[in-house]
Order: structure tokens, then C-alpha cells, then sequence
């Protein structure tokens, strides 16, 4: 820690941490540099190709746009957290998988945070929908089909099971 | 739609005895290896890659497209604390050599493209100065620092005012003109042909400067160990050992000190094919400071300083009969290599592939490579193939317009059957075997052409008018024998590697030199490993893209990966497997062609109580106990293969475009793609590769273009914001149909499949474009075809018409 660096307490992945940031870090180097979650990619720092996907306080945002400082207090969620607690890949990563949803990997932690995302809203979608709903997110490998594919699947997976809780509630 | 239509099973050409065999895993859609890692985050790219006092490295790159350096002043940037390291031309001069070019054009003199800008630089991004410190934003800092003093010189953008008389000289020490070579192949007597000929057409086709644009920018960390003389680089790259080479070449020490890994790449598409100025500069700096230094490029850099692709200007004739026949064909092309020879050097696939499927004994090609103000392009997915392909297949629907032919019927009329094959082309190289005209009825079928045009181009309701526009294309995958490639001057061979190693735990150890890089090497290896071993996929662990561990081998490009280590595979599988078998049939007692090897064990061919498992075959051998007198300890093979020739992938694609002709505004509302790479190791990826290209090669011919300024030469188009690449919801909708006619020149019958996607796109949708608007007299002579330039396409041909009127 030097003098112009500042502490930023949050809670990364259900655990609370603090740490130090300088005050021009930006999120994404913030949560790769100092807090070693690397499964956060940055790929332009600009906002537009979505590598670094991650999300705060329940939504999905682009952390190279977030300076580290704006994360104090935070609820932030990166890709780490997705597998299931016995080490299992969760619905998304195996609908992922199964749906050959990406080749090199290195856009797929965007679009799995942000397909996370877009299942806590809940609604249907079509896959018009999805296709605009994820364009935020690039990938040079894959022109999309599995990614829709796989995204689809989950968020009707997702409905399905938010169906069953309400009948049974 | 969006099916990966499993067509009927096109006559077998060969009796290979793989074929005759009932495969258990090739061919199947077995779920990638790969996945686990990256799903969950623990992907290893070169930024996640960290070393403790690991320092960081930025770039000071020229402004200007073409600039004399006057004077450079580092003293206030060593001022500053924090810095480590400052690096100019004169000190690059004194440590390194050029950088070499691992595949020269025959004929060209070797450049001196040192790490940085000498006394002038030649392209706007060029490196000039390189600064080491404690972090980036402080090494970026002190670039900011340093006095450089530049004078402007006169520049040349464009490939073919390079060539005038009077241009700006880029290197006037090596080459007396910009060109920096230019070779030709030829067959025949076309000329005499085209004199002779009905119809002659002539056209410039003009294919734009693009980007591969991997979402994973380039990237070296440089760690260098004085006395064990160790300099260990962790880099994005395809080809760990080529750039394992070039780097010995460059710091001029021996291969033997030198380990390159690439764990997970993110996307290389060609662009990560050699060495490039950062990765001598960060080892530089490493060997100077005895800490790792690590640099990775940030995409504004990227636009600037990682290789482009494609810009080329193609000059064809083609000639025919009045039947439309074709007789005769020339292209002279002229390709953009920018301000210095690329790590790889410039395309010549255009060479190869110029006359396209069809039929034509006499056809001549000339490649010219020119030098501008402007980056280095390299090797780009399809590498020379889309671009030839462009300007073919849209000079031959203008021929049938020209004959009142249809588009169709005139490549019937004009196509390769099955019975020319194998068929030499100009260039020597010999289409292997294939059914191209059933990819091309298949592609008509699929989008009703028939009906098409029998209907009448009337608007619909939304003001649009339908056109189709097919494209038939050969693709050459893989290469042919290291013998060819030395007649074109290559520093590379033509073959895969792969070593396997037998382990305790009862699975083997697979080491290959290809590094991951999202072509699902490390998914497709397994398969044909455990195939040819008999034990489970998952008994198979694949190591790749390591030199330290791998065997010396070629690397992942040219769509030649799996055609060639397909074959490495087998070799070293099946004395594997042999000696595992010994080793088992002896501790069961048996003779060793009764044991099988199934799963994790090895047991009795018919006798299934007799049972021992992998991990105690393996054990013995490891240990040398309780194996055969006259058997060696160990389990390792290693093979070498090199496939006897290329095989050649071949396809047609069909466009449906609904288009307005009073805005030109226009949408691709179906792509159908038709194509044939031989047996299909794993379908799954194969579409994923097939669907992945098509969509680069729908975002080349849509409007991915890197501009020039033509007055200032600076790059109009060099920020994500600013470069549109294809987002989810701009991709039409892609149909997929494939037939699986097997090569007899390679393994399993495969061919490549990396690339072909990129191909056909351009001048389907180009002559889907003109079918639409073909009461207008529209034509298209360039990539990429925007609204714009349909729009500008309509008023050119309103006023030739009114101009003819009047
Ligand atoms: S790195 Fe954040 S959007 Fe590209
Ligand atoms: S899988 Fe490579 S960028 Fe998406």
C-alpha cells in the first residue's frame, strides 16, 4: 500500500475482503491484480467488447468502465462463483458446454455473468430477445449460435424451476 | 434451420483400412476438455500469468505513417522513480537482429525490421521506444516523458500507388522500388486463349484491410534466469517452437535457451503466427534487468501494432466460349504488406486457389507484393482464399449476366466432376478428390433457387426485392509436403508432433506443441488417441503448447493442425499400443494377440475374467519389473507425420438478401452454407468452426474495413468503437449442410475446417445483391458492401443509364 492508494472493503463472492487500490485502477485490474480473480478478461478498456463482465450488486456492468473505488461497499459477483458448491459446473456452464458455447473462452466469463444477469430478472425471453439482450458482450469465435443456444436453455430452465417454487408456494 | 444436416454418404473414394472400421470416438460429438477450465474462470492466458518483482513494459510507437527520427531523449524518464529500463533503436541494434520472417517471399530481400524504429519508421505504430518500470501506468508514464523528434515524410497508403513511378520509397537501402517481390505461376497458353475467346471479361477487384481481432490482445511475459542461461516467455501465440525460433534468431542465442509456452489463447486467427517486436523487447529488457518483465498489449496498440489482413487489388480475365465455357483465366494481384515484411509474410493460398473449382487448363497468376505506410499485414483466417474468391465468383455471375446464362447453370457447365480429380492447378498444387457440384445443387435446393428464378424481381410489400447469389469455392487445407514448402521459400516444415507417455495412474500423458487457442485441439487429440489406443477419452491428458515438454513441431494454422497431427497421432499410438499390449498379455499369461485394451484395462479377448488394469501395465513398464526379458522399461512413443499432400476442403454458399432499391439499404435473410471437410473427427466443433469463420467472413463483407485518411495516412478505424465487428444480433441466420466425402491423402480422411467459413461470404452476398437489383445494372467491384455502397452502386448505374439515354 502506498500513500495515494485507496482501501476498498466489499463483498467478492459471498466473502468480505478489503484491499488497495490506486485511485486510476480500474475494477477490472482491481479484481485480477489485486484480488487474483482472473477469470475476468479485459479485452479493450473502452466499454465495448464486454470481457469484463462482472456483477455489482446484482447487475451485470462492464468493470473496465468502474474505477476500483466504486466497488467500496459492493456486492460483486465474478465467474469464480458460478460452479456448484460440491465443484460441479452449474445449469449455465453445462448448458454452456453441452451447446458448444465457446471455443477459445476467453469472452465466456462475460457472457456467463451476464446471462447470470438476465436469469435474476426473471422474464421470459425470445431469442430475438437474447440476441440483442447479449450484445454487449463479443465473441470472435463462436458467431453466437451456442452461446444463444445455451443461454436460451437456462433462462427457460430458470423460469421452470421459478414456476415450480410458486405453485408450491 | 440451424441444423447440422448429416448428409446421405457420398460414395467412398478410398479403401483405406480406417474407413472400414466402425470408429468409437471419431466421429462423434464428444463434449471439449477444454471447457472445464475456462467455464469456471481458471483459463491461463498471458495476463493471468505473474511472477513475483515482475516489472511491466509499455511501448512508445511513431504517430506518424512515415517518419524520419531525428533525435530521442530518455533522461527524464529514467528520472522518474519507478522506472527500470529504457530501450531505443540504437541499443536494439547492438543486442538483436531483425526479426525473421518465417515465410519469405521467394525472392525478397530480408528486411531490417528490428524491435525498434531504426533511423525512420515506416507505419504509424511502429515501435520507437521501450520503457520497463514498476507498473504500466508508470512505464506509460515515462513514455510520455521522452523527447522524440520526427520528421514527417512523404507517405503511400495505397498498394497500387506504391508501385507508380515517383512513389515515397519505404526502404530504398534493400529495394529499389516498393515491391517487395512478386512471383507467378502459369498453365497453358492463356493469352492465346483470350484472344481467341467469345467473351472477355475483365474487372479490378478491390478486397479491404481488416482486422482478426482476437478478444485476447497479444501478450509476452519474459523471465530470463543469467545463470542457467534460461529465458522462459509465456506468450499468446499459435506456434510456441516457431516462435521459440525466431526469438533465437533475434536475441541470437541458442533454441536450447530459450522456452516459449502458450497455455489458453484467446483467438489468434492468424494474427498470432511468428514473433513480433514486443516479444524481443520484453526479453531484452528481462535479460538487462534479471527480473520478469511482462507486456501486454492494449487494444489501441492492438489496432496499431498486431498484424492486419486481406487488402488486396486482383486484376482477373476470364475468358469463354459463347456456350460459356470457360477457356482461359489470369489474375494479377497485388497484396498490401504494409511497412515491413509480417512475422509471417504475405499470402500466395490466392495463387493456389485462383481458379477456383472449375475446369481450366490454361490460366496464369501473378502475386505482387507491395510495401505501404500502413501495419504489416499477416496471415488472417482463409489467408488469400476469401480474397481470390471474392473477385472469381463475382466475375462469373457477371459472365452469366453478360451470356443471358444462368448463375448456376454456368458453374454446372463449368465445374470439376468427381472423375477430373485429382486435378493439378497452375501453381502444381492437386485438388485431391471431392463432389462440387452436389454442394452446389444442395445449396441451390436449400434455398429454392429454382423457384427464385422463375419468379419475377417485383418488390415485396416492405419496398425490398429478393436476390440469391451463390458462391462455390476449393479450399486448400493443410500443406503439401515439406518439399513444396521449400520451393516457396518456407522456414517451417510441414509436419505434427506428438509424444505420449504412459503413467502410473493408469492414463497417458499426450505432449503436442499445438497450443490451445479455441480450435478444440486438446478435445480432438484425446478422441483420435483414445481411438486408436482403445482406452476411454478421459484416460488421455493432452499438454499442449509447451516447447519444453512437446516435440518439435510445426504449430496451428493453415486449417493444418489436425490434418497432420491426425497422423502423428496414429504413429505413435500404435506402437503404444502394442507394447501395452505385450506388457499386459504377458502378465496375464497370455499371448499378446488375444489381449485387447478396453477402458482401463487390458483383458482377454474372450475371456473377461482375465483382467489386469492400465495402472499396473503401466507400472511395469515405468519400473521395468515384471515385463519380458527382452523388453525395454518405459512407455513413451513419440511420431513425426507429414501428410503426402494437402487436401482440399470445397463447398458452396448460398445468400438471400432482401434489398431496398431506392435507399440500397439491405439484410442477408438466410446464408446456407454447403460444405465438405472430409470426416468429421468431431461434428460439434466442426460446426462451431464452420459457423465461427462464417460469421468473420459475414463481418468482412458487411462492413469491417480498417480506413486510411487518404491525406494524412493515419488509421480512420483503429478503436473498438470504431471497428464494428459482428455482435449476436447482427448475425443472419446460417443453415448448415455438409456432405463427408473422405480425402484419400490424409489420415481418417479429414480436411481442414479452421478456415473455410471466411470464404464464400463476400461474393455470395455480392451476387445476391446484383441478382436483386439486376434491372438496375448494378455491380460490385470492392469489399466490404455496406448500405452505402449499394446506394452509390445505384446511382453509378441510374446515371451510365441516363448517360446512354441522353
Ligand atoms: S474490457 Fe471492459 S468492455 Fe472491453
Ligand atoms: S470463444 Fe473466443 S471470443 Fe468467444
Amino acid at each position: 500500500m502506498t500513500l495515494n492508494e485507496n482501501e476498498i472493503t466489499l463483498t467478492l463472492n459471498g466473502e468480505s475482503v478489503r484491499a488497495w487500490a490506486p485511485s486510476r485502477m480500474h475494477a477490472a485490474d482491481f479484481l485480477r491484480q489485486r484480488l487474483g480473480r482472473t477469470g475476468t478478461h479485459v479485452g479493450c478498456e473502452q466499454g465495448v467488447c464486454g470481457m469484463c463482465t462482472v456483477m455489482v450488486d446484482g447487475q451485470a456492468v462492464k468493470s473496465c468502465l468502474m474505477l476500483a473505488a466504486q466497488l467500496d461497499g459492493a456486492e460483486v459477483r465474478t465467474v469464480e462463483s458460478l460452479a456448484e458448491e460440491n465443484g460441479d459446473l452449474n445449469a449455465l456452464q453445462q448448458a454452456f458446454k453441452r451447446h458448444h458455447g465457446l471455443q477459445c473462452g476467453f469472452c465466456t466469463p462475460g457472457f456467463l455473468m451476464l446471462a447470470t444477469s438476465l436469469a435474476a430478472r426473471g422474464e421470459p425471453m425470445s431469442r430475438e430477445q437474447i440476441r440483442d439482450e447479449i450484445s454487449g458482450v463479443l465473441c470472435r469465435c463462436t458467431g453466437y449460435e451456442g452461446i444463444v443456444r445455451a443461454v436460451e436453455e437456462y433462462l427457460q430452465l430458470q423460469q421452470n424451476e421459478g414456476q415450480v417454487v410458486e405453485v408450491e408456494a | 434451420m440451424n441444423e447440422f444436416v448429416e448428409a446421405p454418404a457420398a460414395p467412398k473414394e478410398t479403401t483405406r483400412q480406417e474407413e472400414s472400421l466402425k470408429h468409437r470416438l471419431i466421429g462423434t460429438s464428444v463434449p471439449r476438455t477444454e471447457d472445464e477450465r475456462l467455464l469456471r474462470g481458471d483459463g491461463r492466458f498471458t495476463d493471468d500469468v505473474q511472477f513475483a518483482h515482475q516489472l511491466e513494459m509499455a511501448v512508445g510507437r511513431c504517430p506518424f505513417p512515415h517518419a524520419r527520427i531525428l533525435s530521442i531523449d530518455v533522461s527524464r524518464a529514467l528520472e522518474l522513480e519507478g522506472v527500470k529500463h529504457v530501450l531505443t533503436g540504437e541499443q536494439v541494434r547492438e543486442q538483436s537482429a531483425p526479426l525473421t520472417v518465417l515465410r519469405p517471399v521467394p525472392g525478397a530481400p530480408q528486411l531490417p525490421y528490428y524491435a525498434l524504429a531504426q533511423d525512420k519508421a515506416t507505419y504509424e505504430g511502429q515501435p520507437v521506444v521501450s520503457v520497463v518500470a514498476v507498473s504500466r501506468a508508470l512505464a506509460e508514464d515515462a513514455i510520455e516523458l521522452i523527447e522524440i523528434e520526427y520528421e514527417p515524410l512523404p507517405h503511400v497508403s495505397d498498394a497500387i500507388a506504391a508501385l507508380e513511378e515517383g512513389a515515397p520509397l519505404l526502404h530504398p537501402q534493400s529495394l529499389a522500388s516498393n515491391l517487395l517481390a512478386s512471383n507467378g505461376d502459369r498453365a497453358g497458353e492463356p493469352e492465346a486463349r483470350i484472344e481467341a475467346a467469345d467473351v472477355v471479361l475483365r474487372s479490378r477487384m478491390r478486397i479491404g484491410r481488416v482486422t482478426p481481432l482476437p478478444m485476447e490482445t497479444r501478450g509476452v511475459v519474459a523471465v530470463w534466469r543469467p545463470g542457467a542461461r534460461e529465458l522462459s516467455i509465456h506468450t499468446s501465440t499459435q506456434v510456441p517452437h516457431l516462435v521459440r525460433k525466431q526469438l533465437a534468431e533475434s536475441l541470437r542465442i541458442g533454441e536450447e535457451c530459450i522456452r516459449v509456452s502458450a497455455s489458453d489463447v484467446g483467438g489468434g486467427f492468424g494474427m498470432k503466427l511468428g514473433v513480433y517486436p514486443e516479444d524481443v523487447l520484453a526479453s531484452l529488457h528481462a535479460m538487462a534487468l534479471r527480473r520478469p518483465v511482462k507486456w501486454i498489449e492494449d487494444r489501441m496498440e492492438h489496432f496499431r501494432a498486431s498484424t492486419h489482413g486481406r487488402e488486396s487489388i486482383h486484376d482477373y480475365c476470364l475468358a469463354a466460349d459463347a456456350e460459356g465455357r470457360f477457356v482461359a483465366m489470369t489474375n494479377t494481384y497485388t497484396t498490401d504488406i504494409g511497412g515491413w515484411n509480417s512475422p509471417f509474410g504475405s499470402s500466395q493460398l490466392s495463387s493456389v486457389i485462383f481458379t477456383g473449382p472449375y475446369r481450366v487448363a490454361d490460366a496464369a497468376v501473378e502475386r505482387r507484393v507491395a510495401m505501404t505506410n500502413k501495419t504489416p499485414v499477416g496471415a488472417y483466417r482463409g489467408y488469400g482464399q476469401p480474397e481470390v474468391n471474392f473477385a472469381l465468383e463475382v466475375l462469373v455471375d457477371r459472365l452469366a449476366r453478360k451470356l443471358g446464362k444462368d448463375p448456376l447453370a454456368l458453374r454446372e457447365l463449368n465445374m470439376l466432376r468427381p472423375e477430373d480429380l485429382p486435378w493439378t492447378v497452375p501453381s502444381g498444387a492437386v485438388y485431391d478428390s471431392g463432389d462440387y457440384l452436389r454442394t452446389l445443387r444442395m445449396a441451390a435446393e436449400a434455398v429454392d433457387y429454382a423457384a427464385h428464378r422463375a419468379s419475377p424481381r417485383v418488390p415485396r410489400p416492405d419496398g425490398r426485392i429478393l436476390g440469391i447469389g451463390l458462391s462455390s469455392f476449393v479450399e486448400r487445407t493443410g500443406y503439401a509436403s515439406a518439399r513444396f514448402l521449400a520451393n516457396r521459400g518456407s522456414k517451417f516444415g510441414a509436419h505434427e508432433s506428438v509424444t505420449l507417455r504412459a503413467n502410473r495412474s493408469g492414463t497417458i500423458d499426450l505432449y503436442t506443441g499445438v497450443s490451445s487457442i479455441g480450435q478444440s485441439s486438446e478435445t480432438a487429440f484425446a478422441q483420435i488417441c483414445a481411438e486408436v489406443l482403445g482406452v476411454d477419452f478421459d484416460a488421455v491428458r493432452v499438454h499442449s503448447g509447451d516447447t519444453a515438454s512437446s516435440p518439435l513441431n510445426t504449430g496451428a494454422f493453415a486449417s493444418r493442425t489436425l490434418i497432420a497431427a491426425a497422423g502423428a497421432l496414429r504413429e505413435a499410438a500404435l506402437p503404444f499400443r502394442d507394447k501395452t499390449l505385450r506388457l499386459g498379455a504377458w502378465a496375464l499369461g497370455i499371448a499378446p494377440e488375444e489381449a485387447v485394451i478396453e477402458g482401463y484395462e487390458v483383458r482377454h479377448r474372450d475371456d473377461a475374467d482375465k483382467r489386469v488394469p492400465l495402472s499396473d501395465v503401466f507400472s511395469r513398464a515405468i519400473l521395468g519389473q515384471g515385463i519380458p526379458h527382452d523388453e525395454t522399461p518405459g512407455l513413451e512413443t513419440t511420431a513425426h507425420f507429414e501428410p503426402p499432400s494437402a487436401a482440399f476442403s470445397f463447398g458452396t454458399a448460398a445468400a438471400v438478401v432482401a434489398v431496398d432499391p431506392e435507399t440500397g439499404e439491405f439484410s442477408v435473410e438466410r446464408f446456407v452454407m454447403v460444405h465438405d471437410c472430409g470426416v468429421a473427427v468431431n461434428p460439434m466443433i466442426v460446426e462451431g468452426q464452420v459457423r465461427g469463420a462464417l460469421v468473420q467472413g459475414l463481418g468482412a463483407a458487411l462492413g469491417e474495413e480498417l480506413r486510411y485518411d487518404a491525406v494524412t495516412g493515419q488509421l480512420l478505424s483503429g478503436s473498438m468503437l470504431d471497428y464494428a465487428v459482428p455482435r449476436a444480433a447482427d448475425v443472419p441466420p446460417i443453415e448448415l449442410l455438409h456432405t463427408e466425402v473422405p480425402s484419400p491423402v490424409t489420415t481418417f480422411g479429414v480436411r481442414g475446417v479452421g478456415e473455410v467459413g471466411t470464404i464464400p461470404p463476400g461474393a455470395a452476398i455480392a451476387n445476391a445483391l446484383c441478382d436483386a437489383l439486376a434491372d438496375y445494372g448494378v455491380e460490385f467491384s470492392a469489399l466490404p458492401i455496406t448500405p452505402e455502397s449499394v446506394w452509390r452502386a445505384l446511382q453509378a448505374a441510374r446515371e451510365s443509364t441516363q448517360g446512354a439515354a441522353a
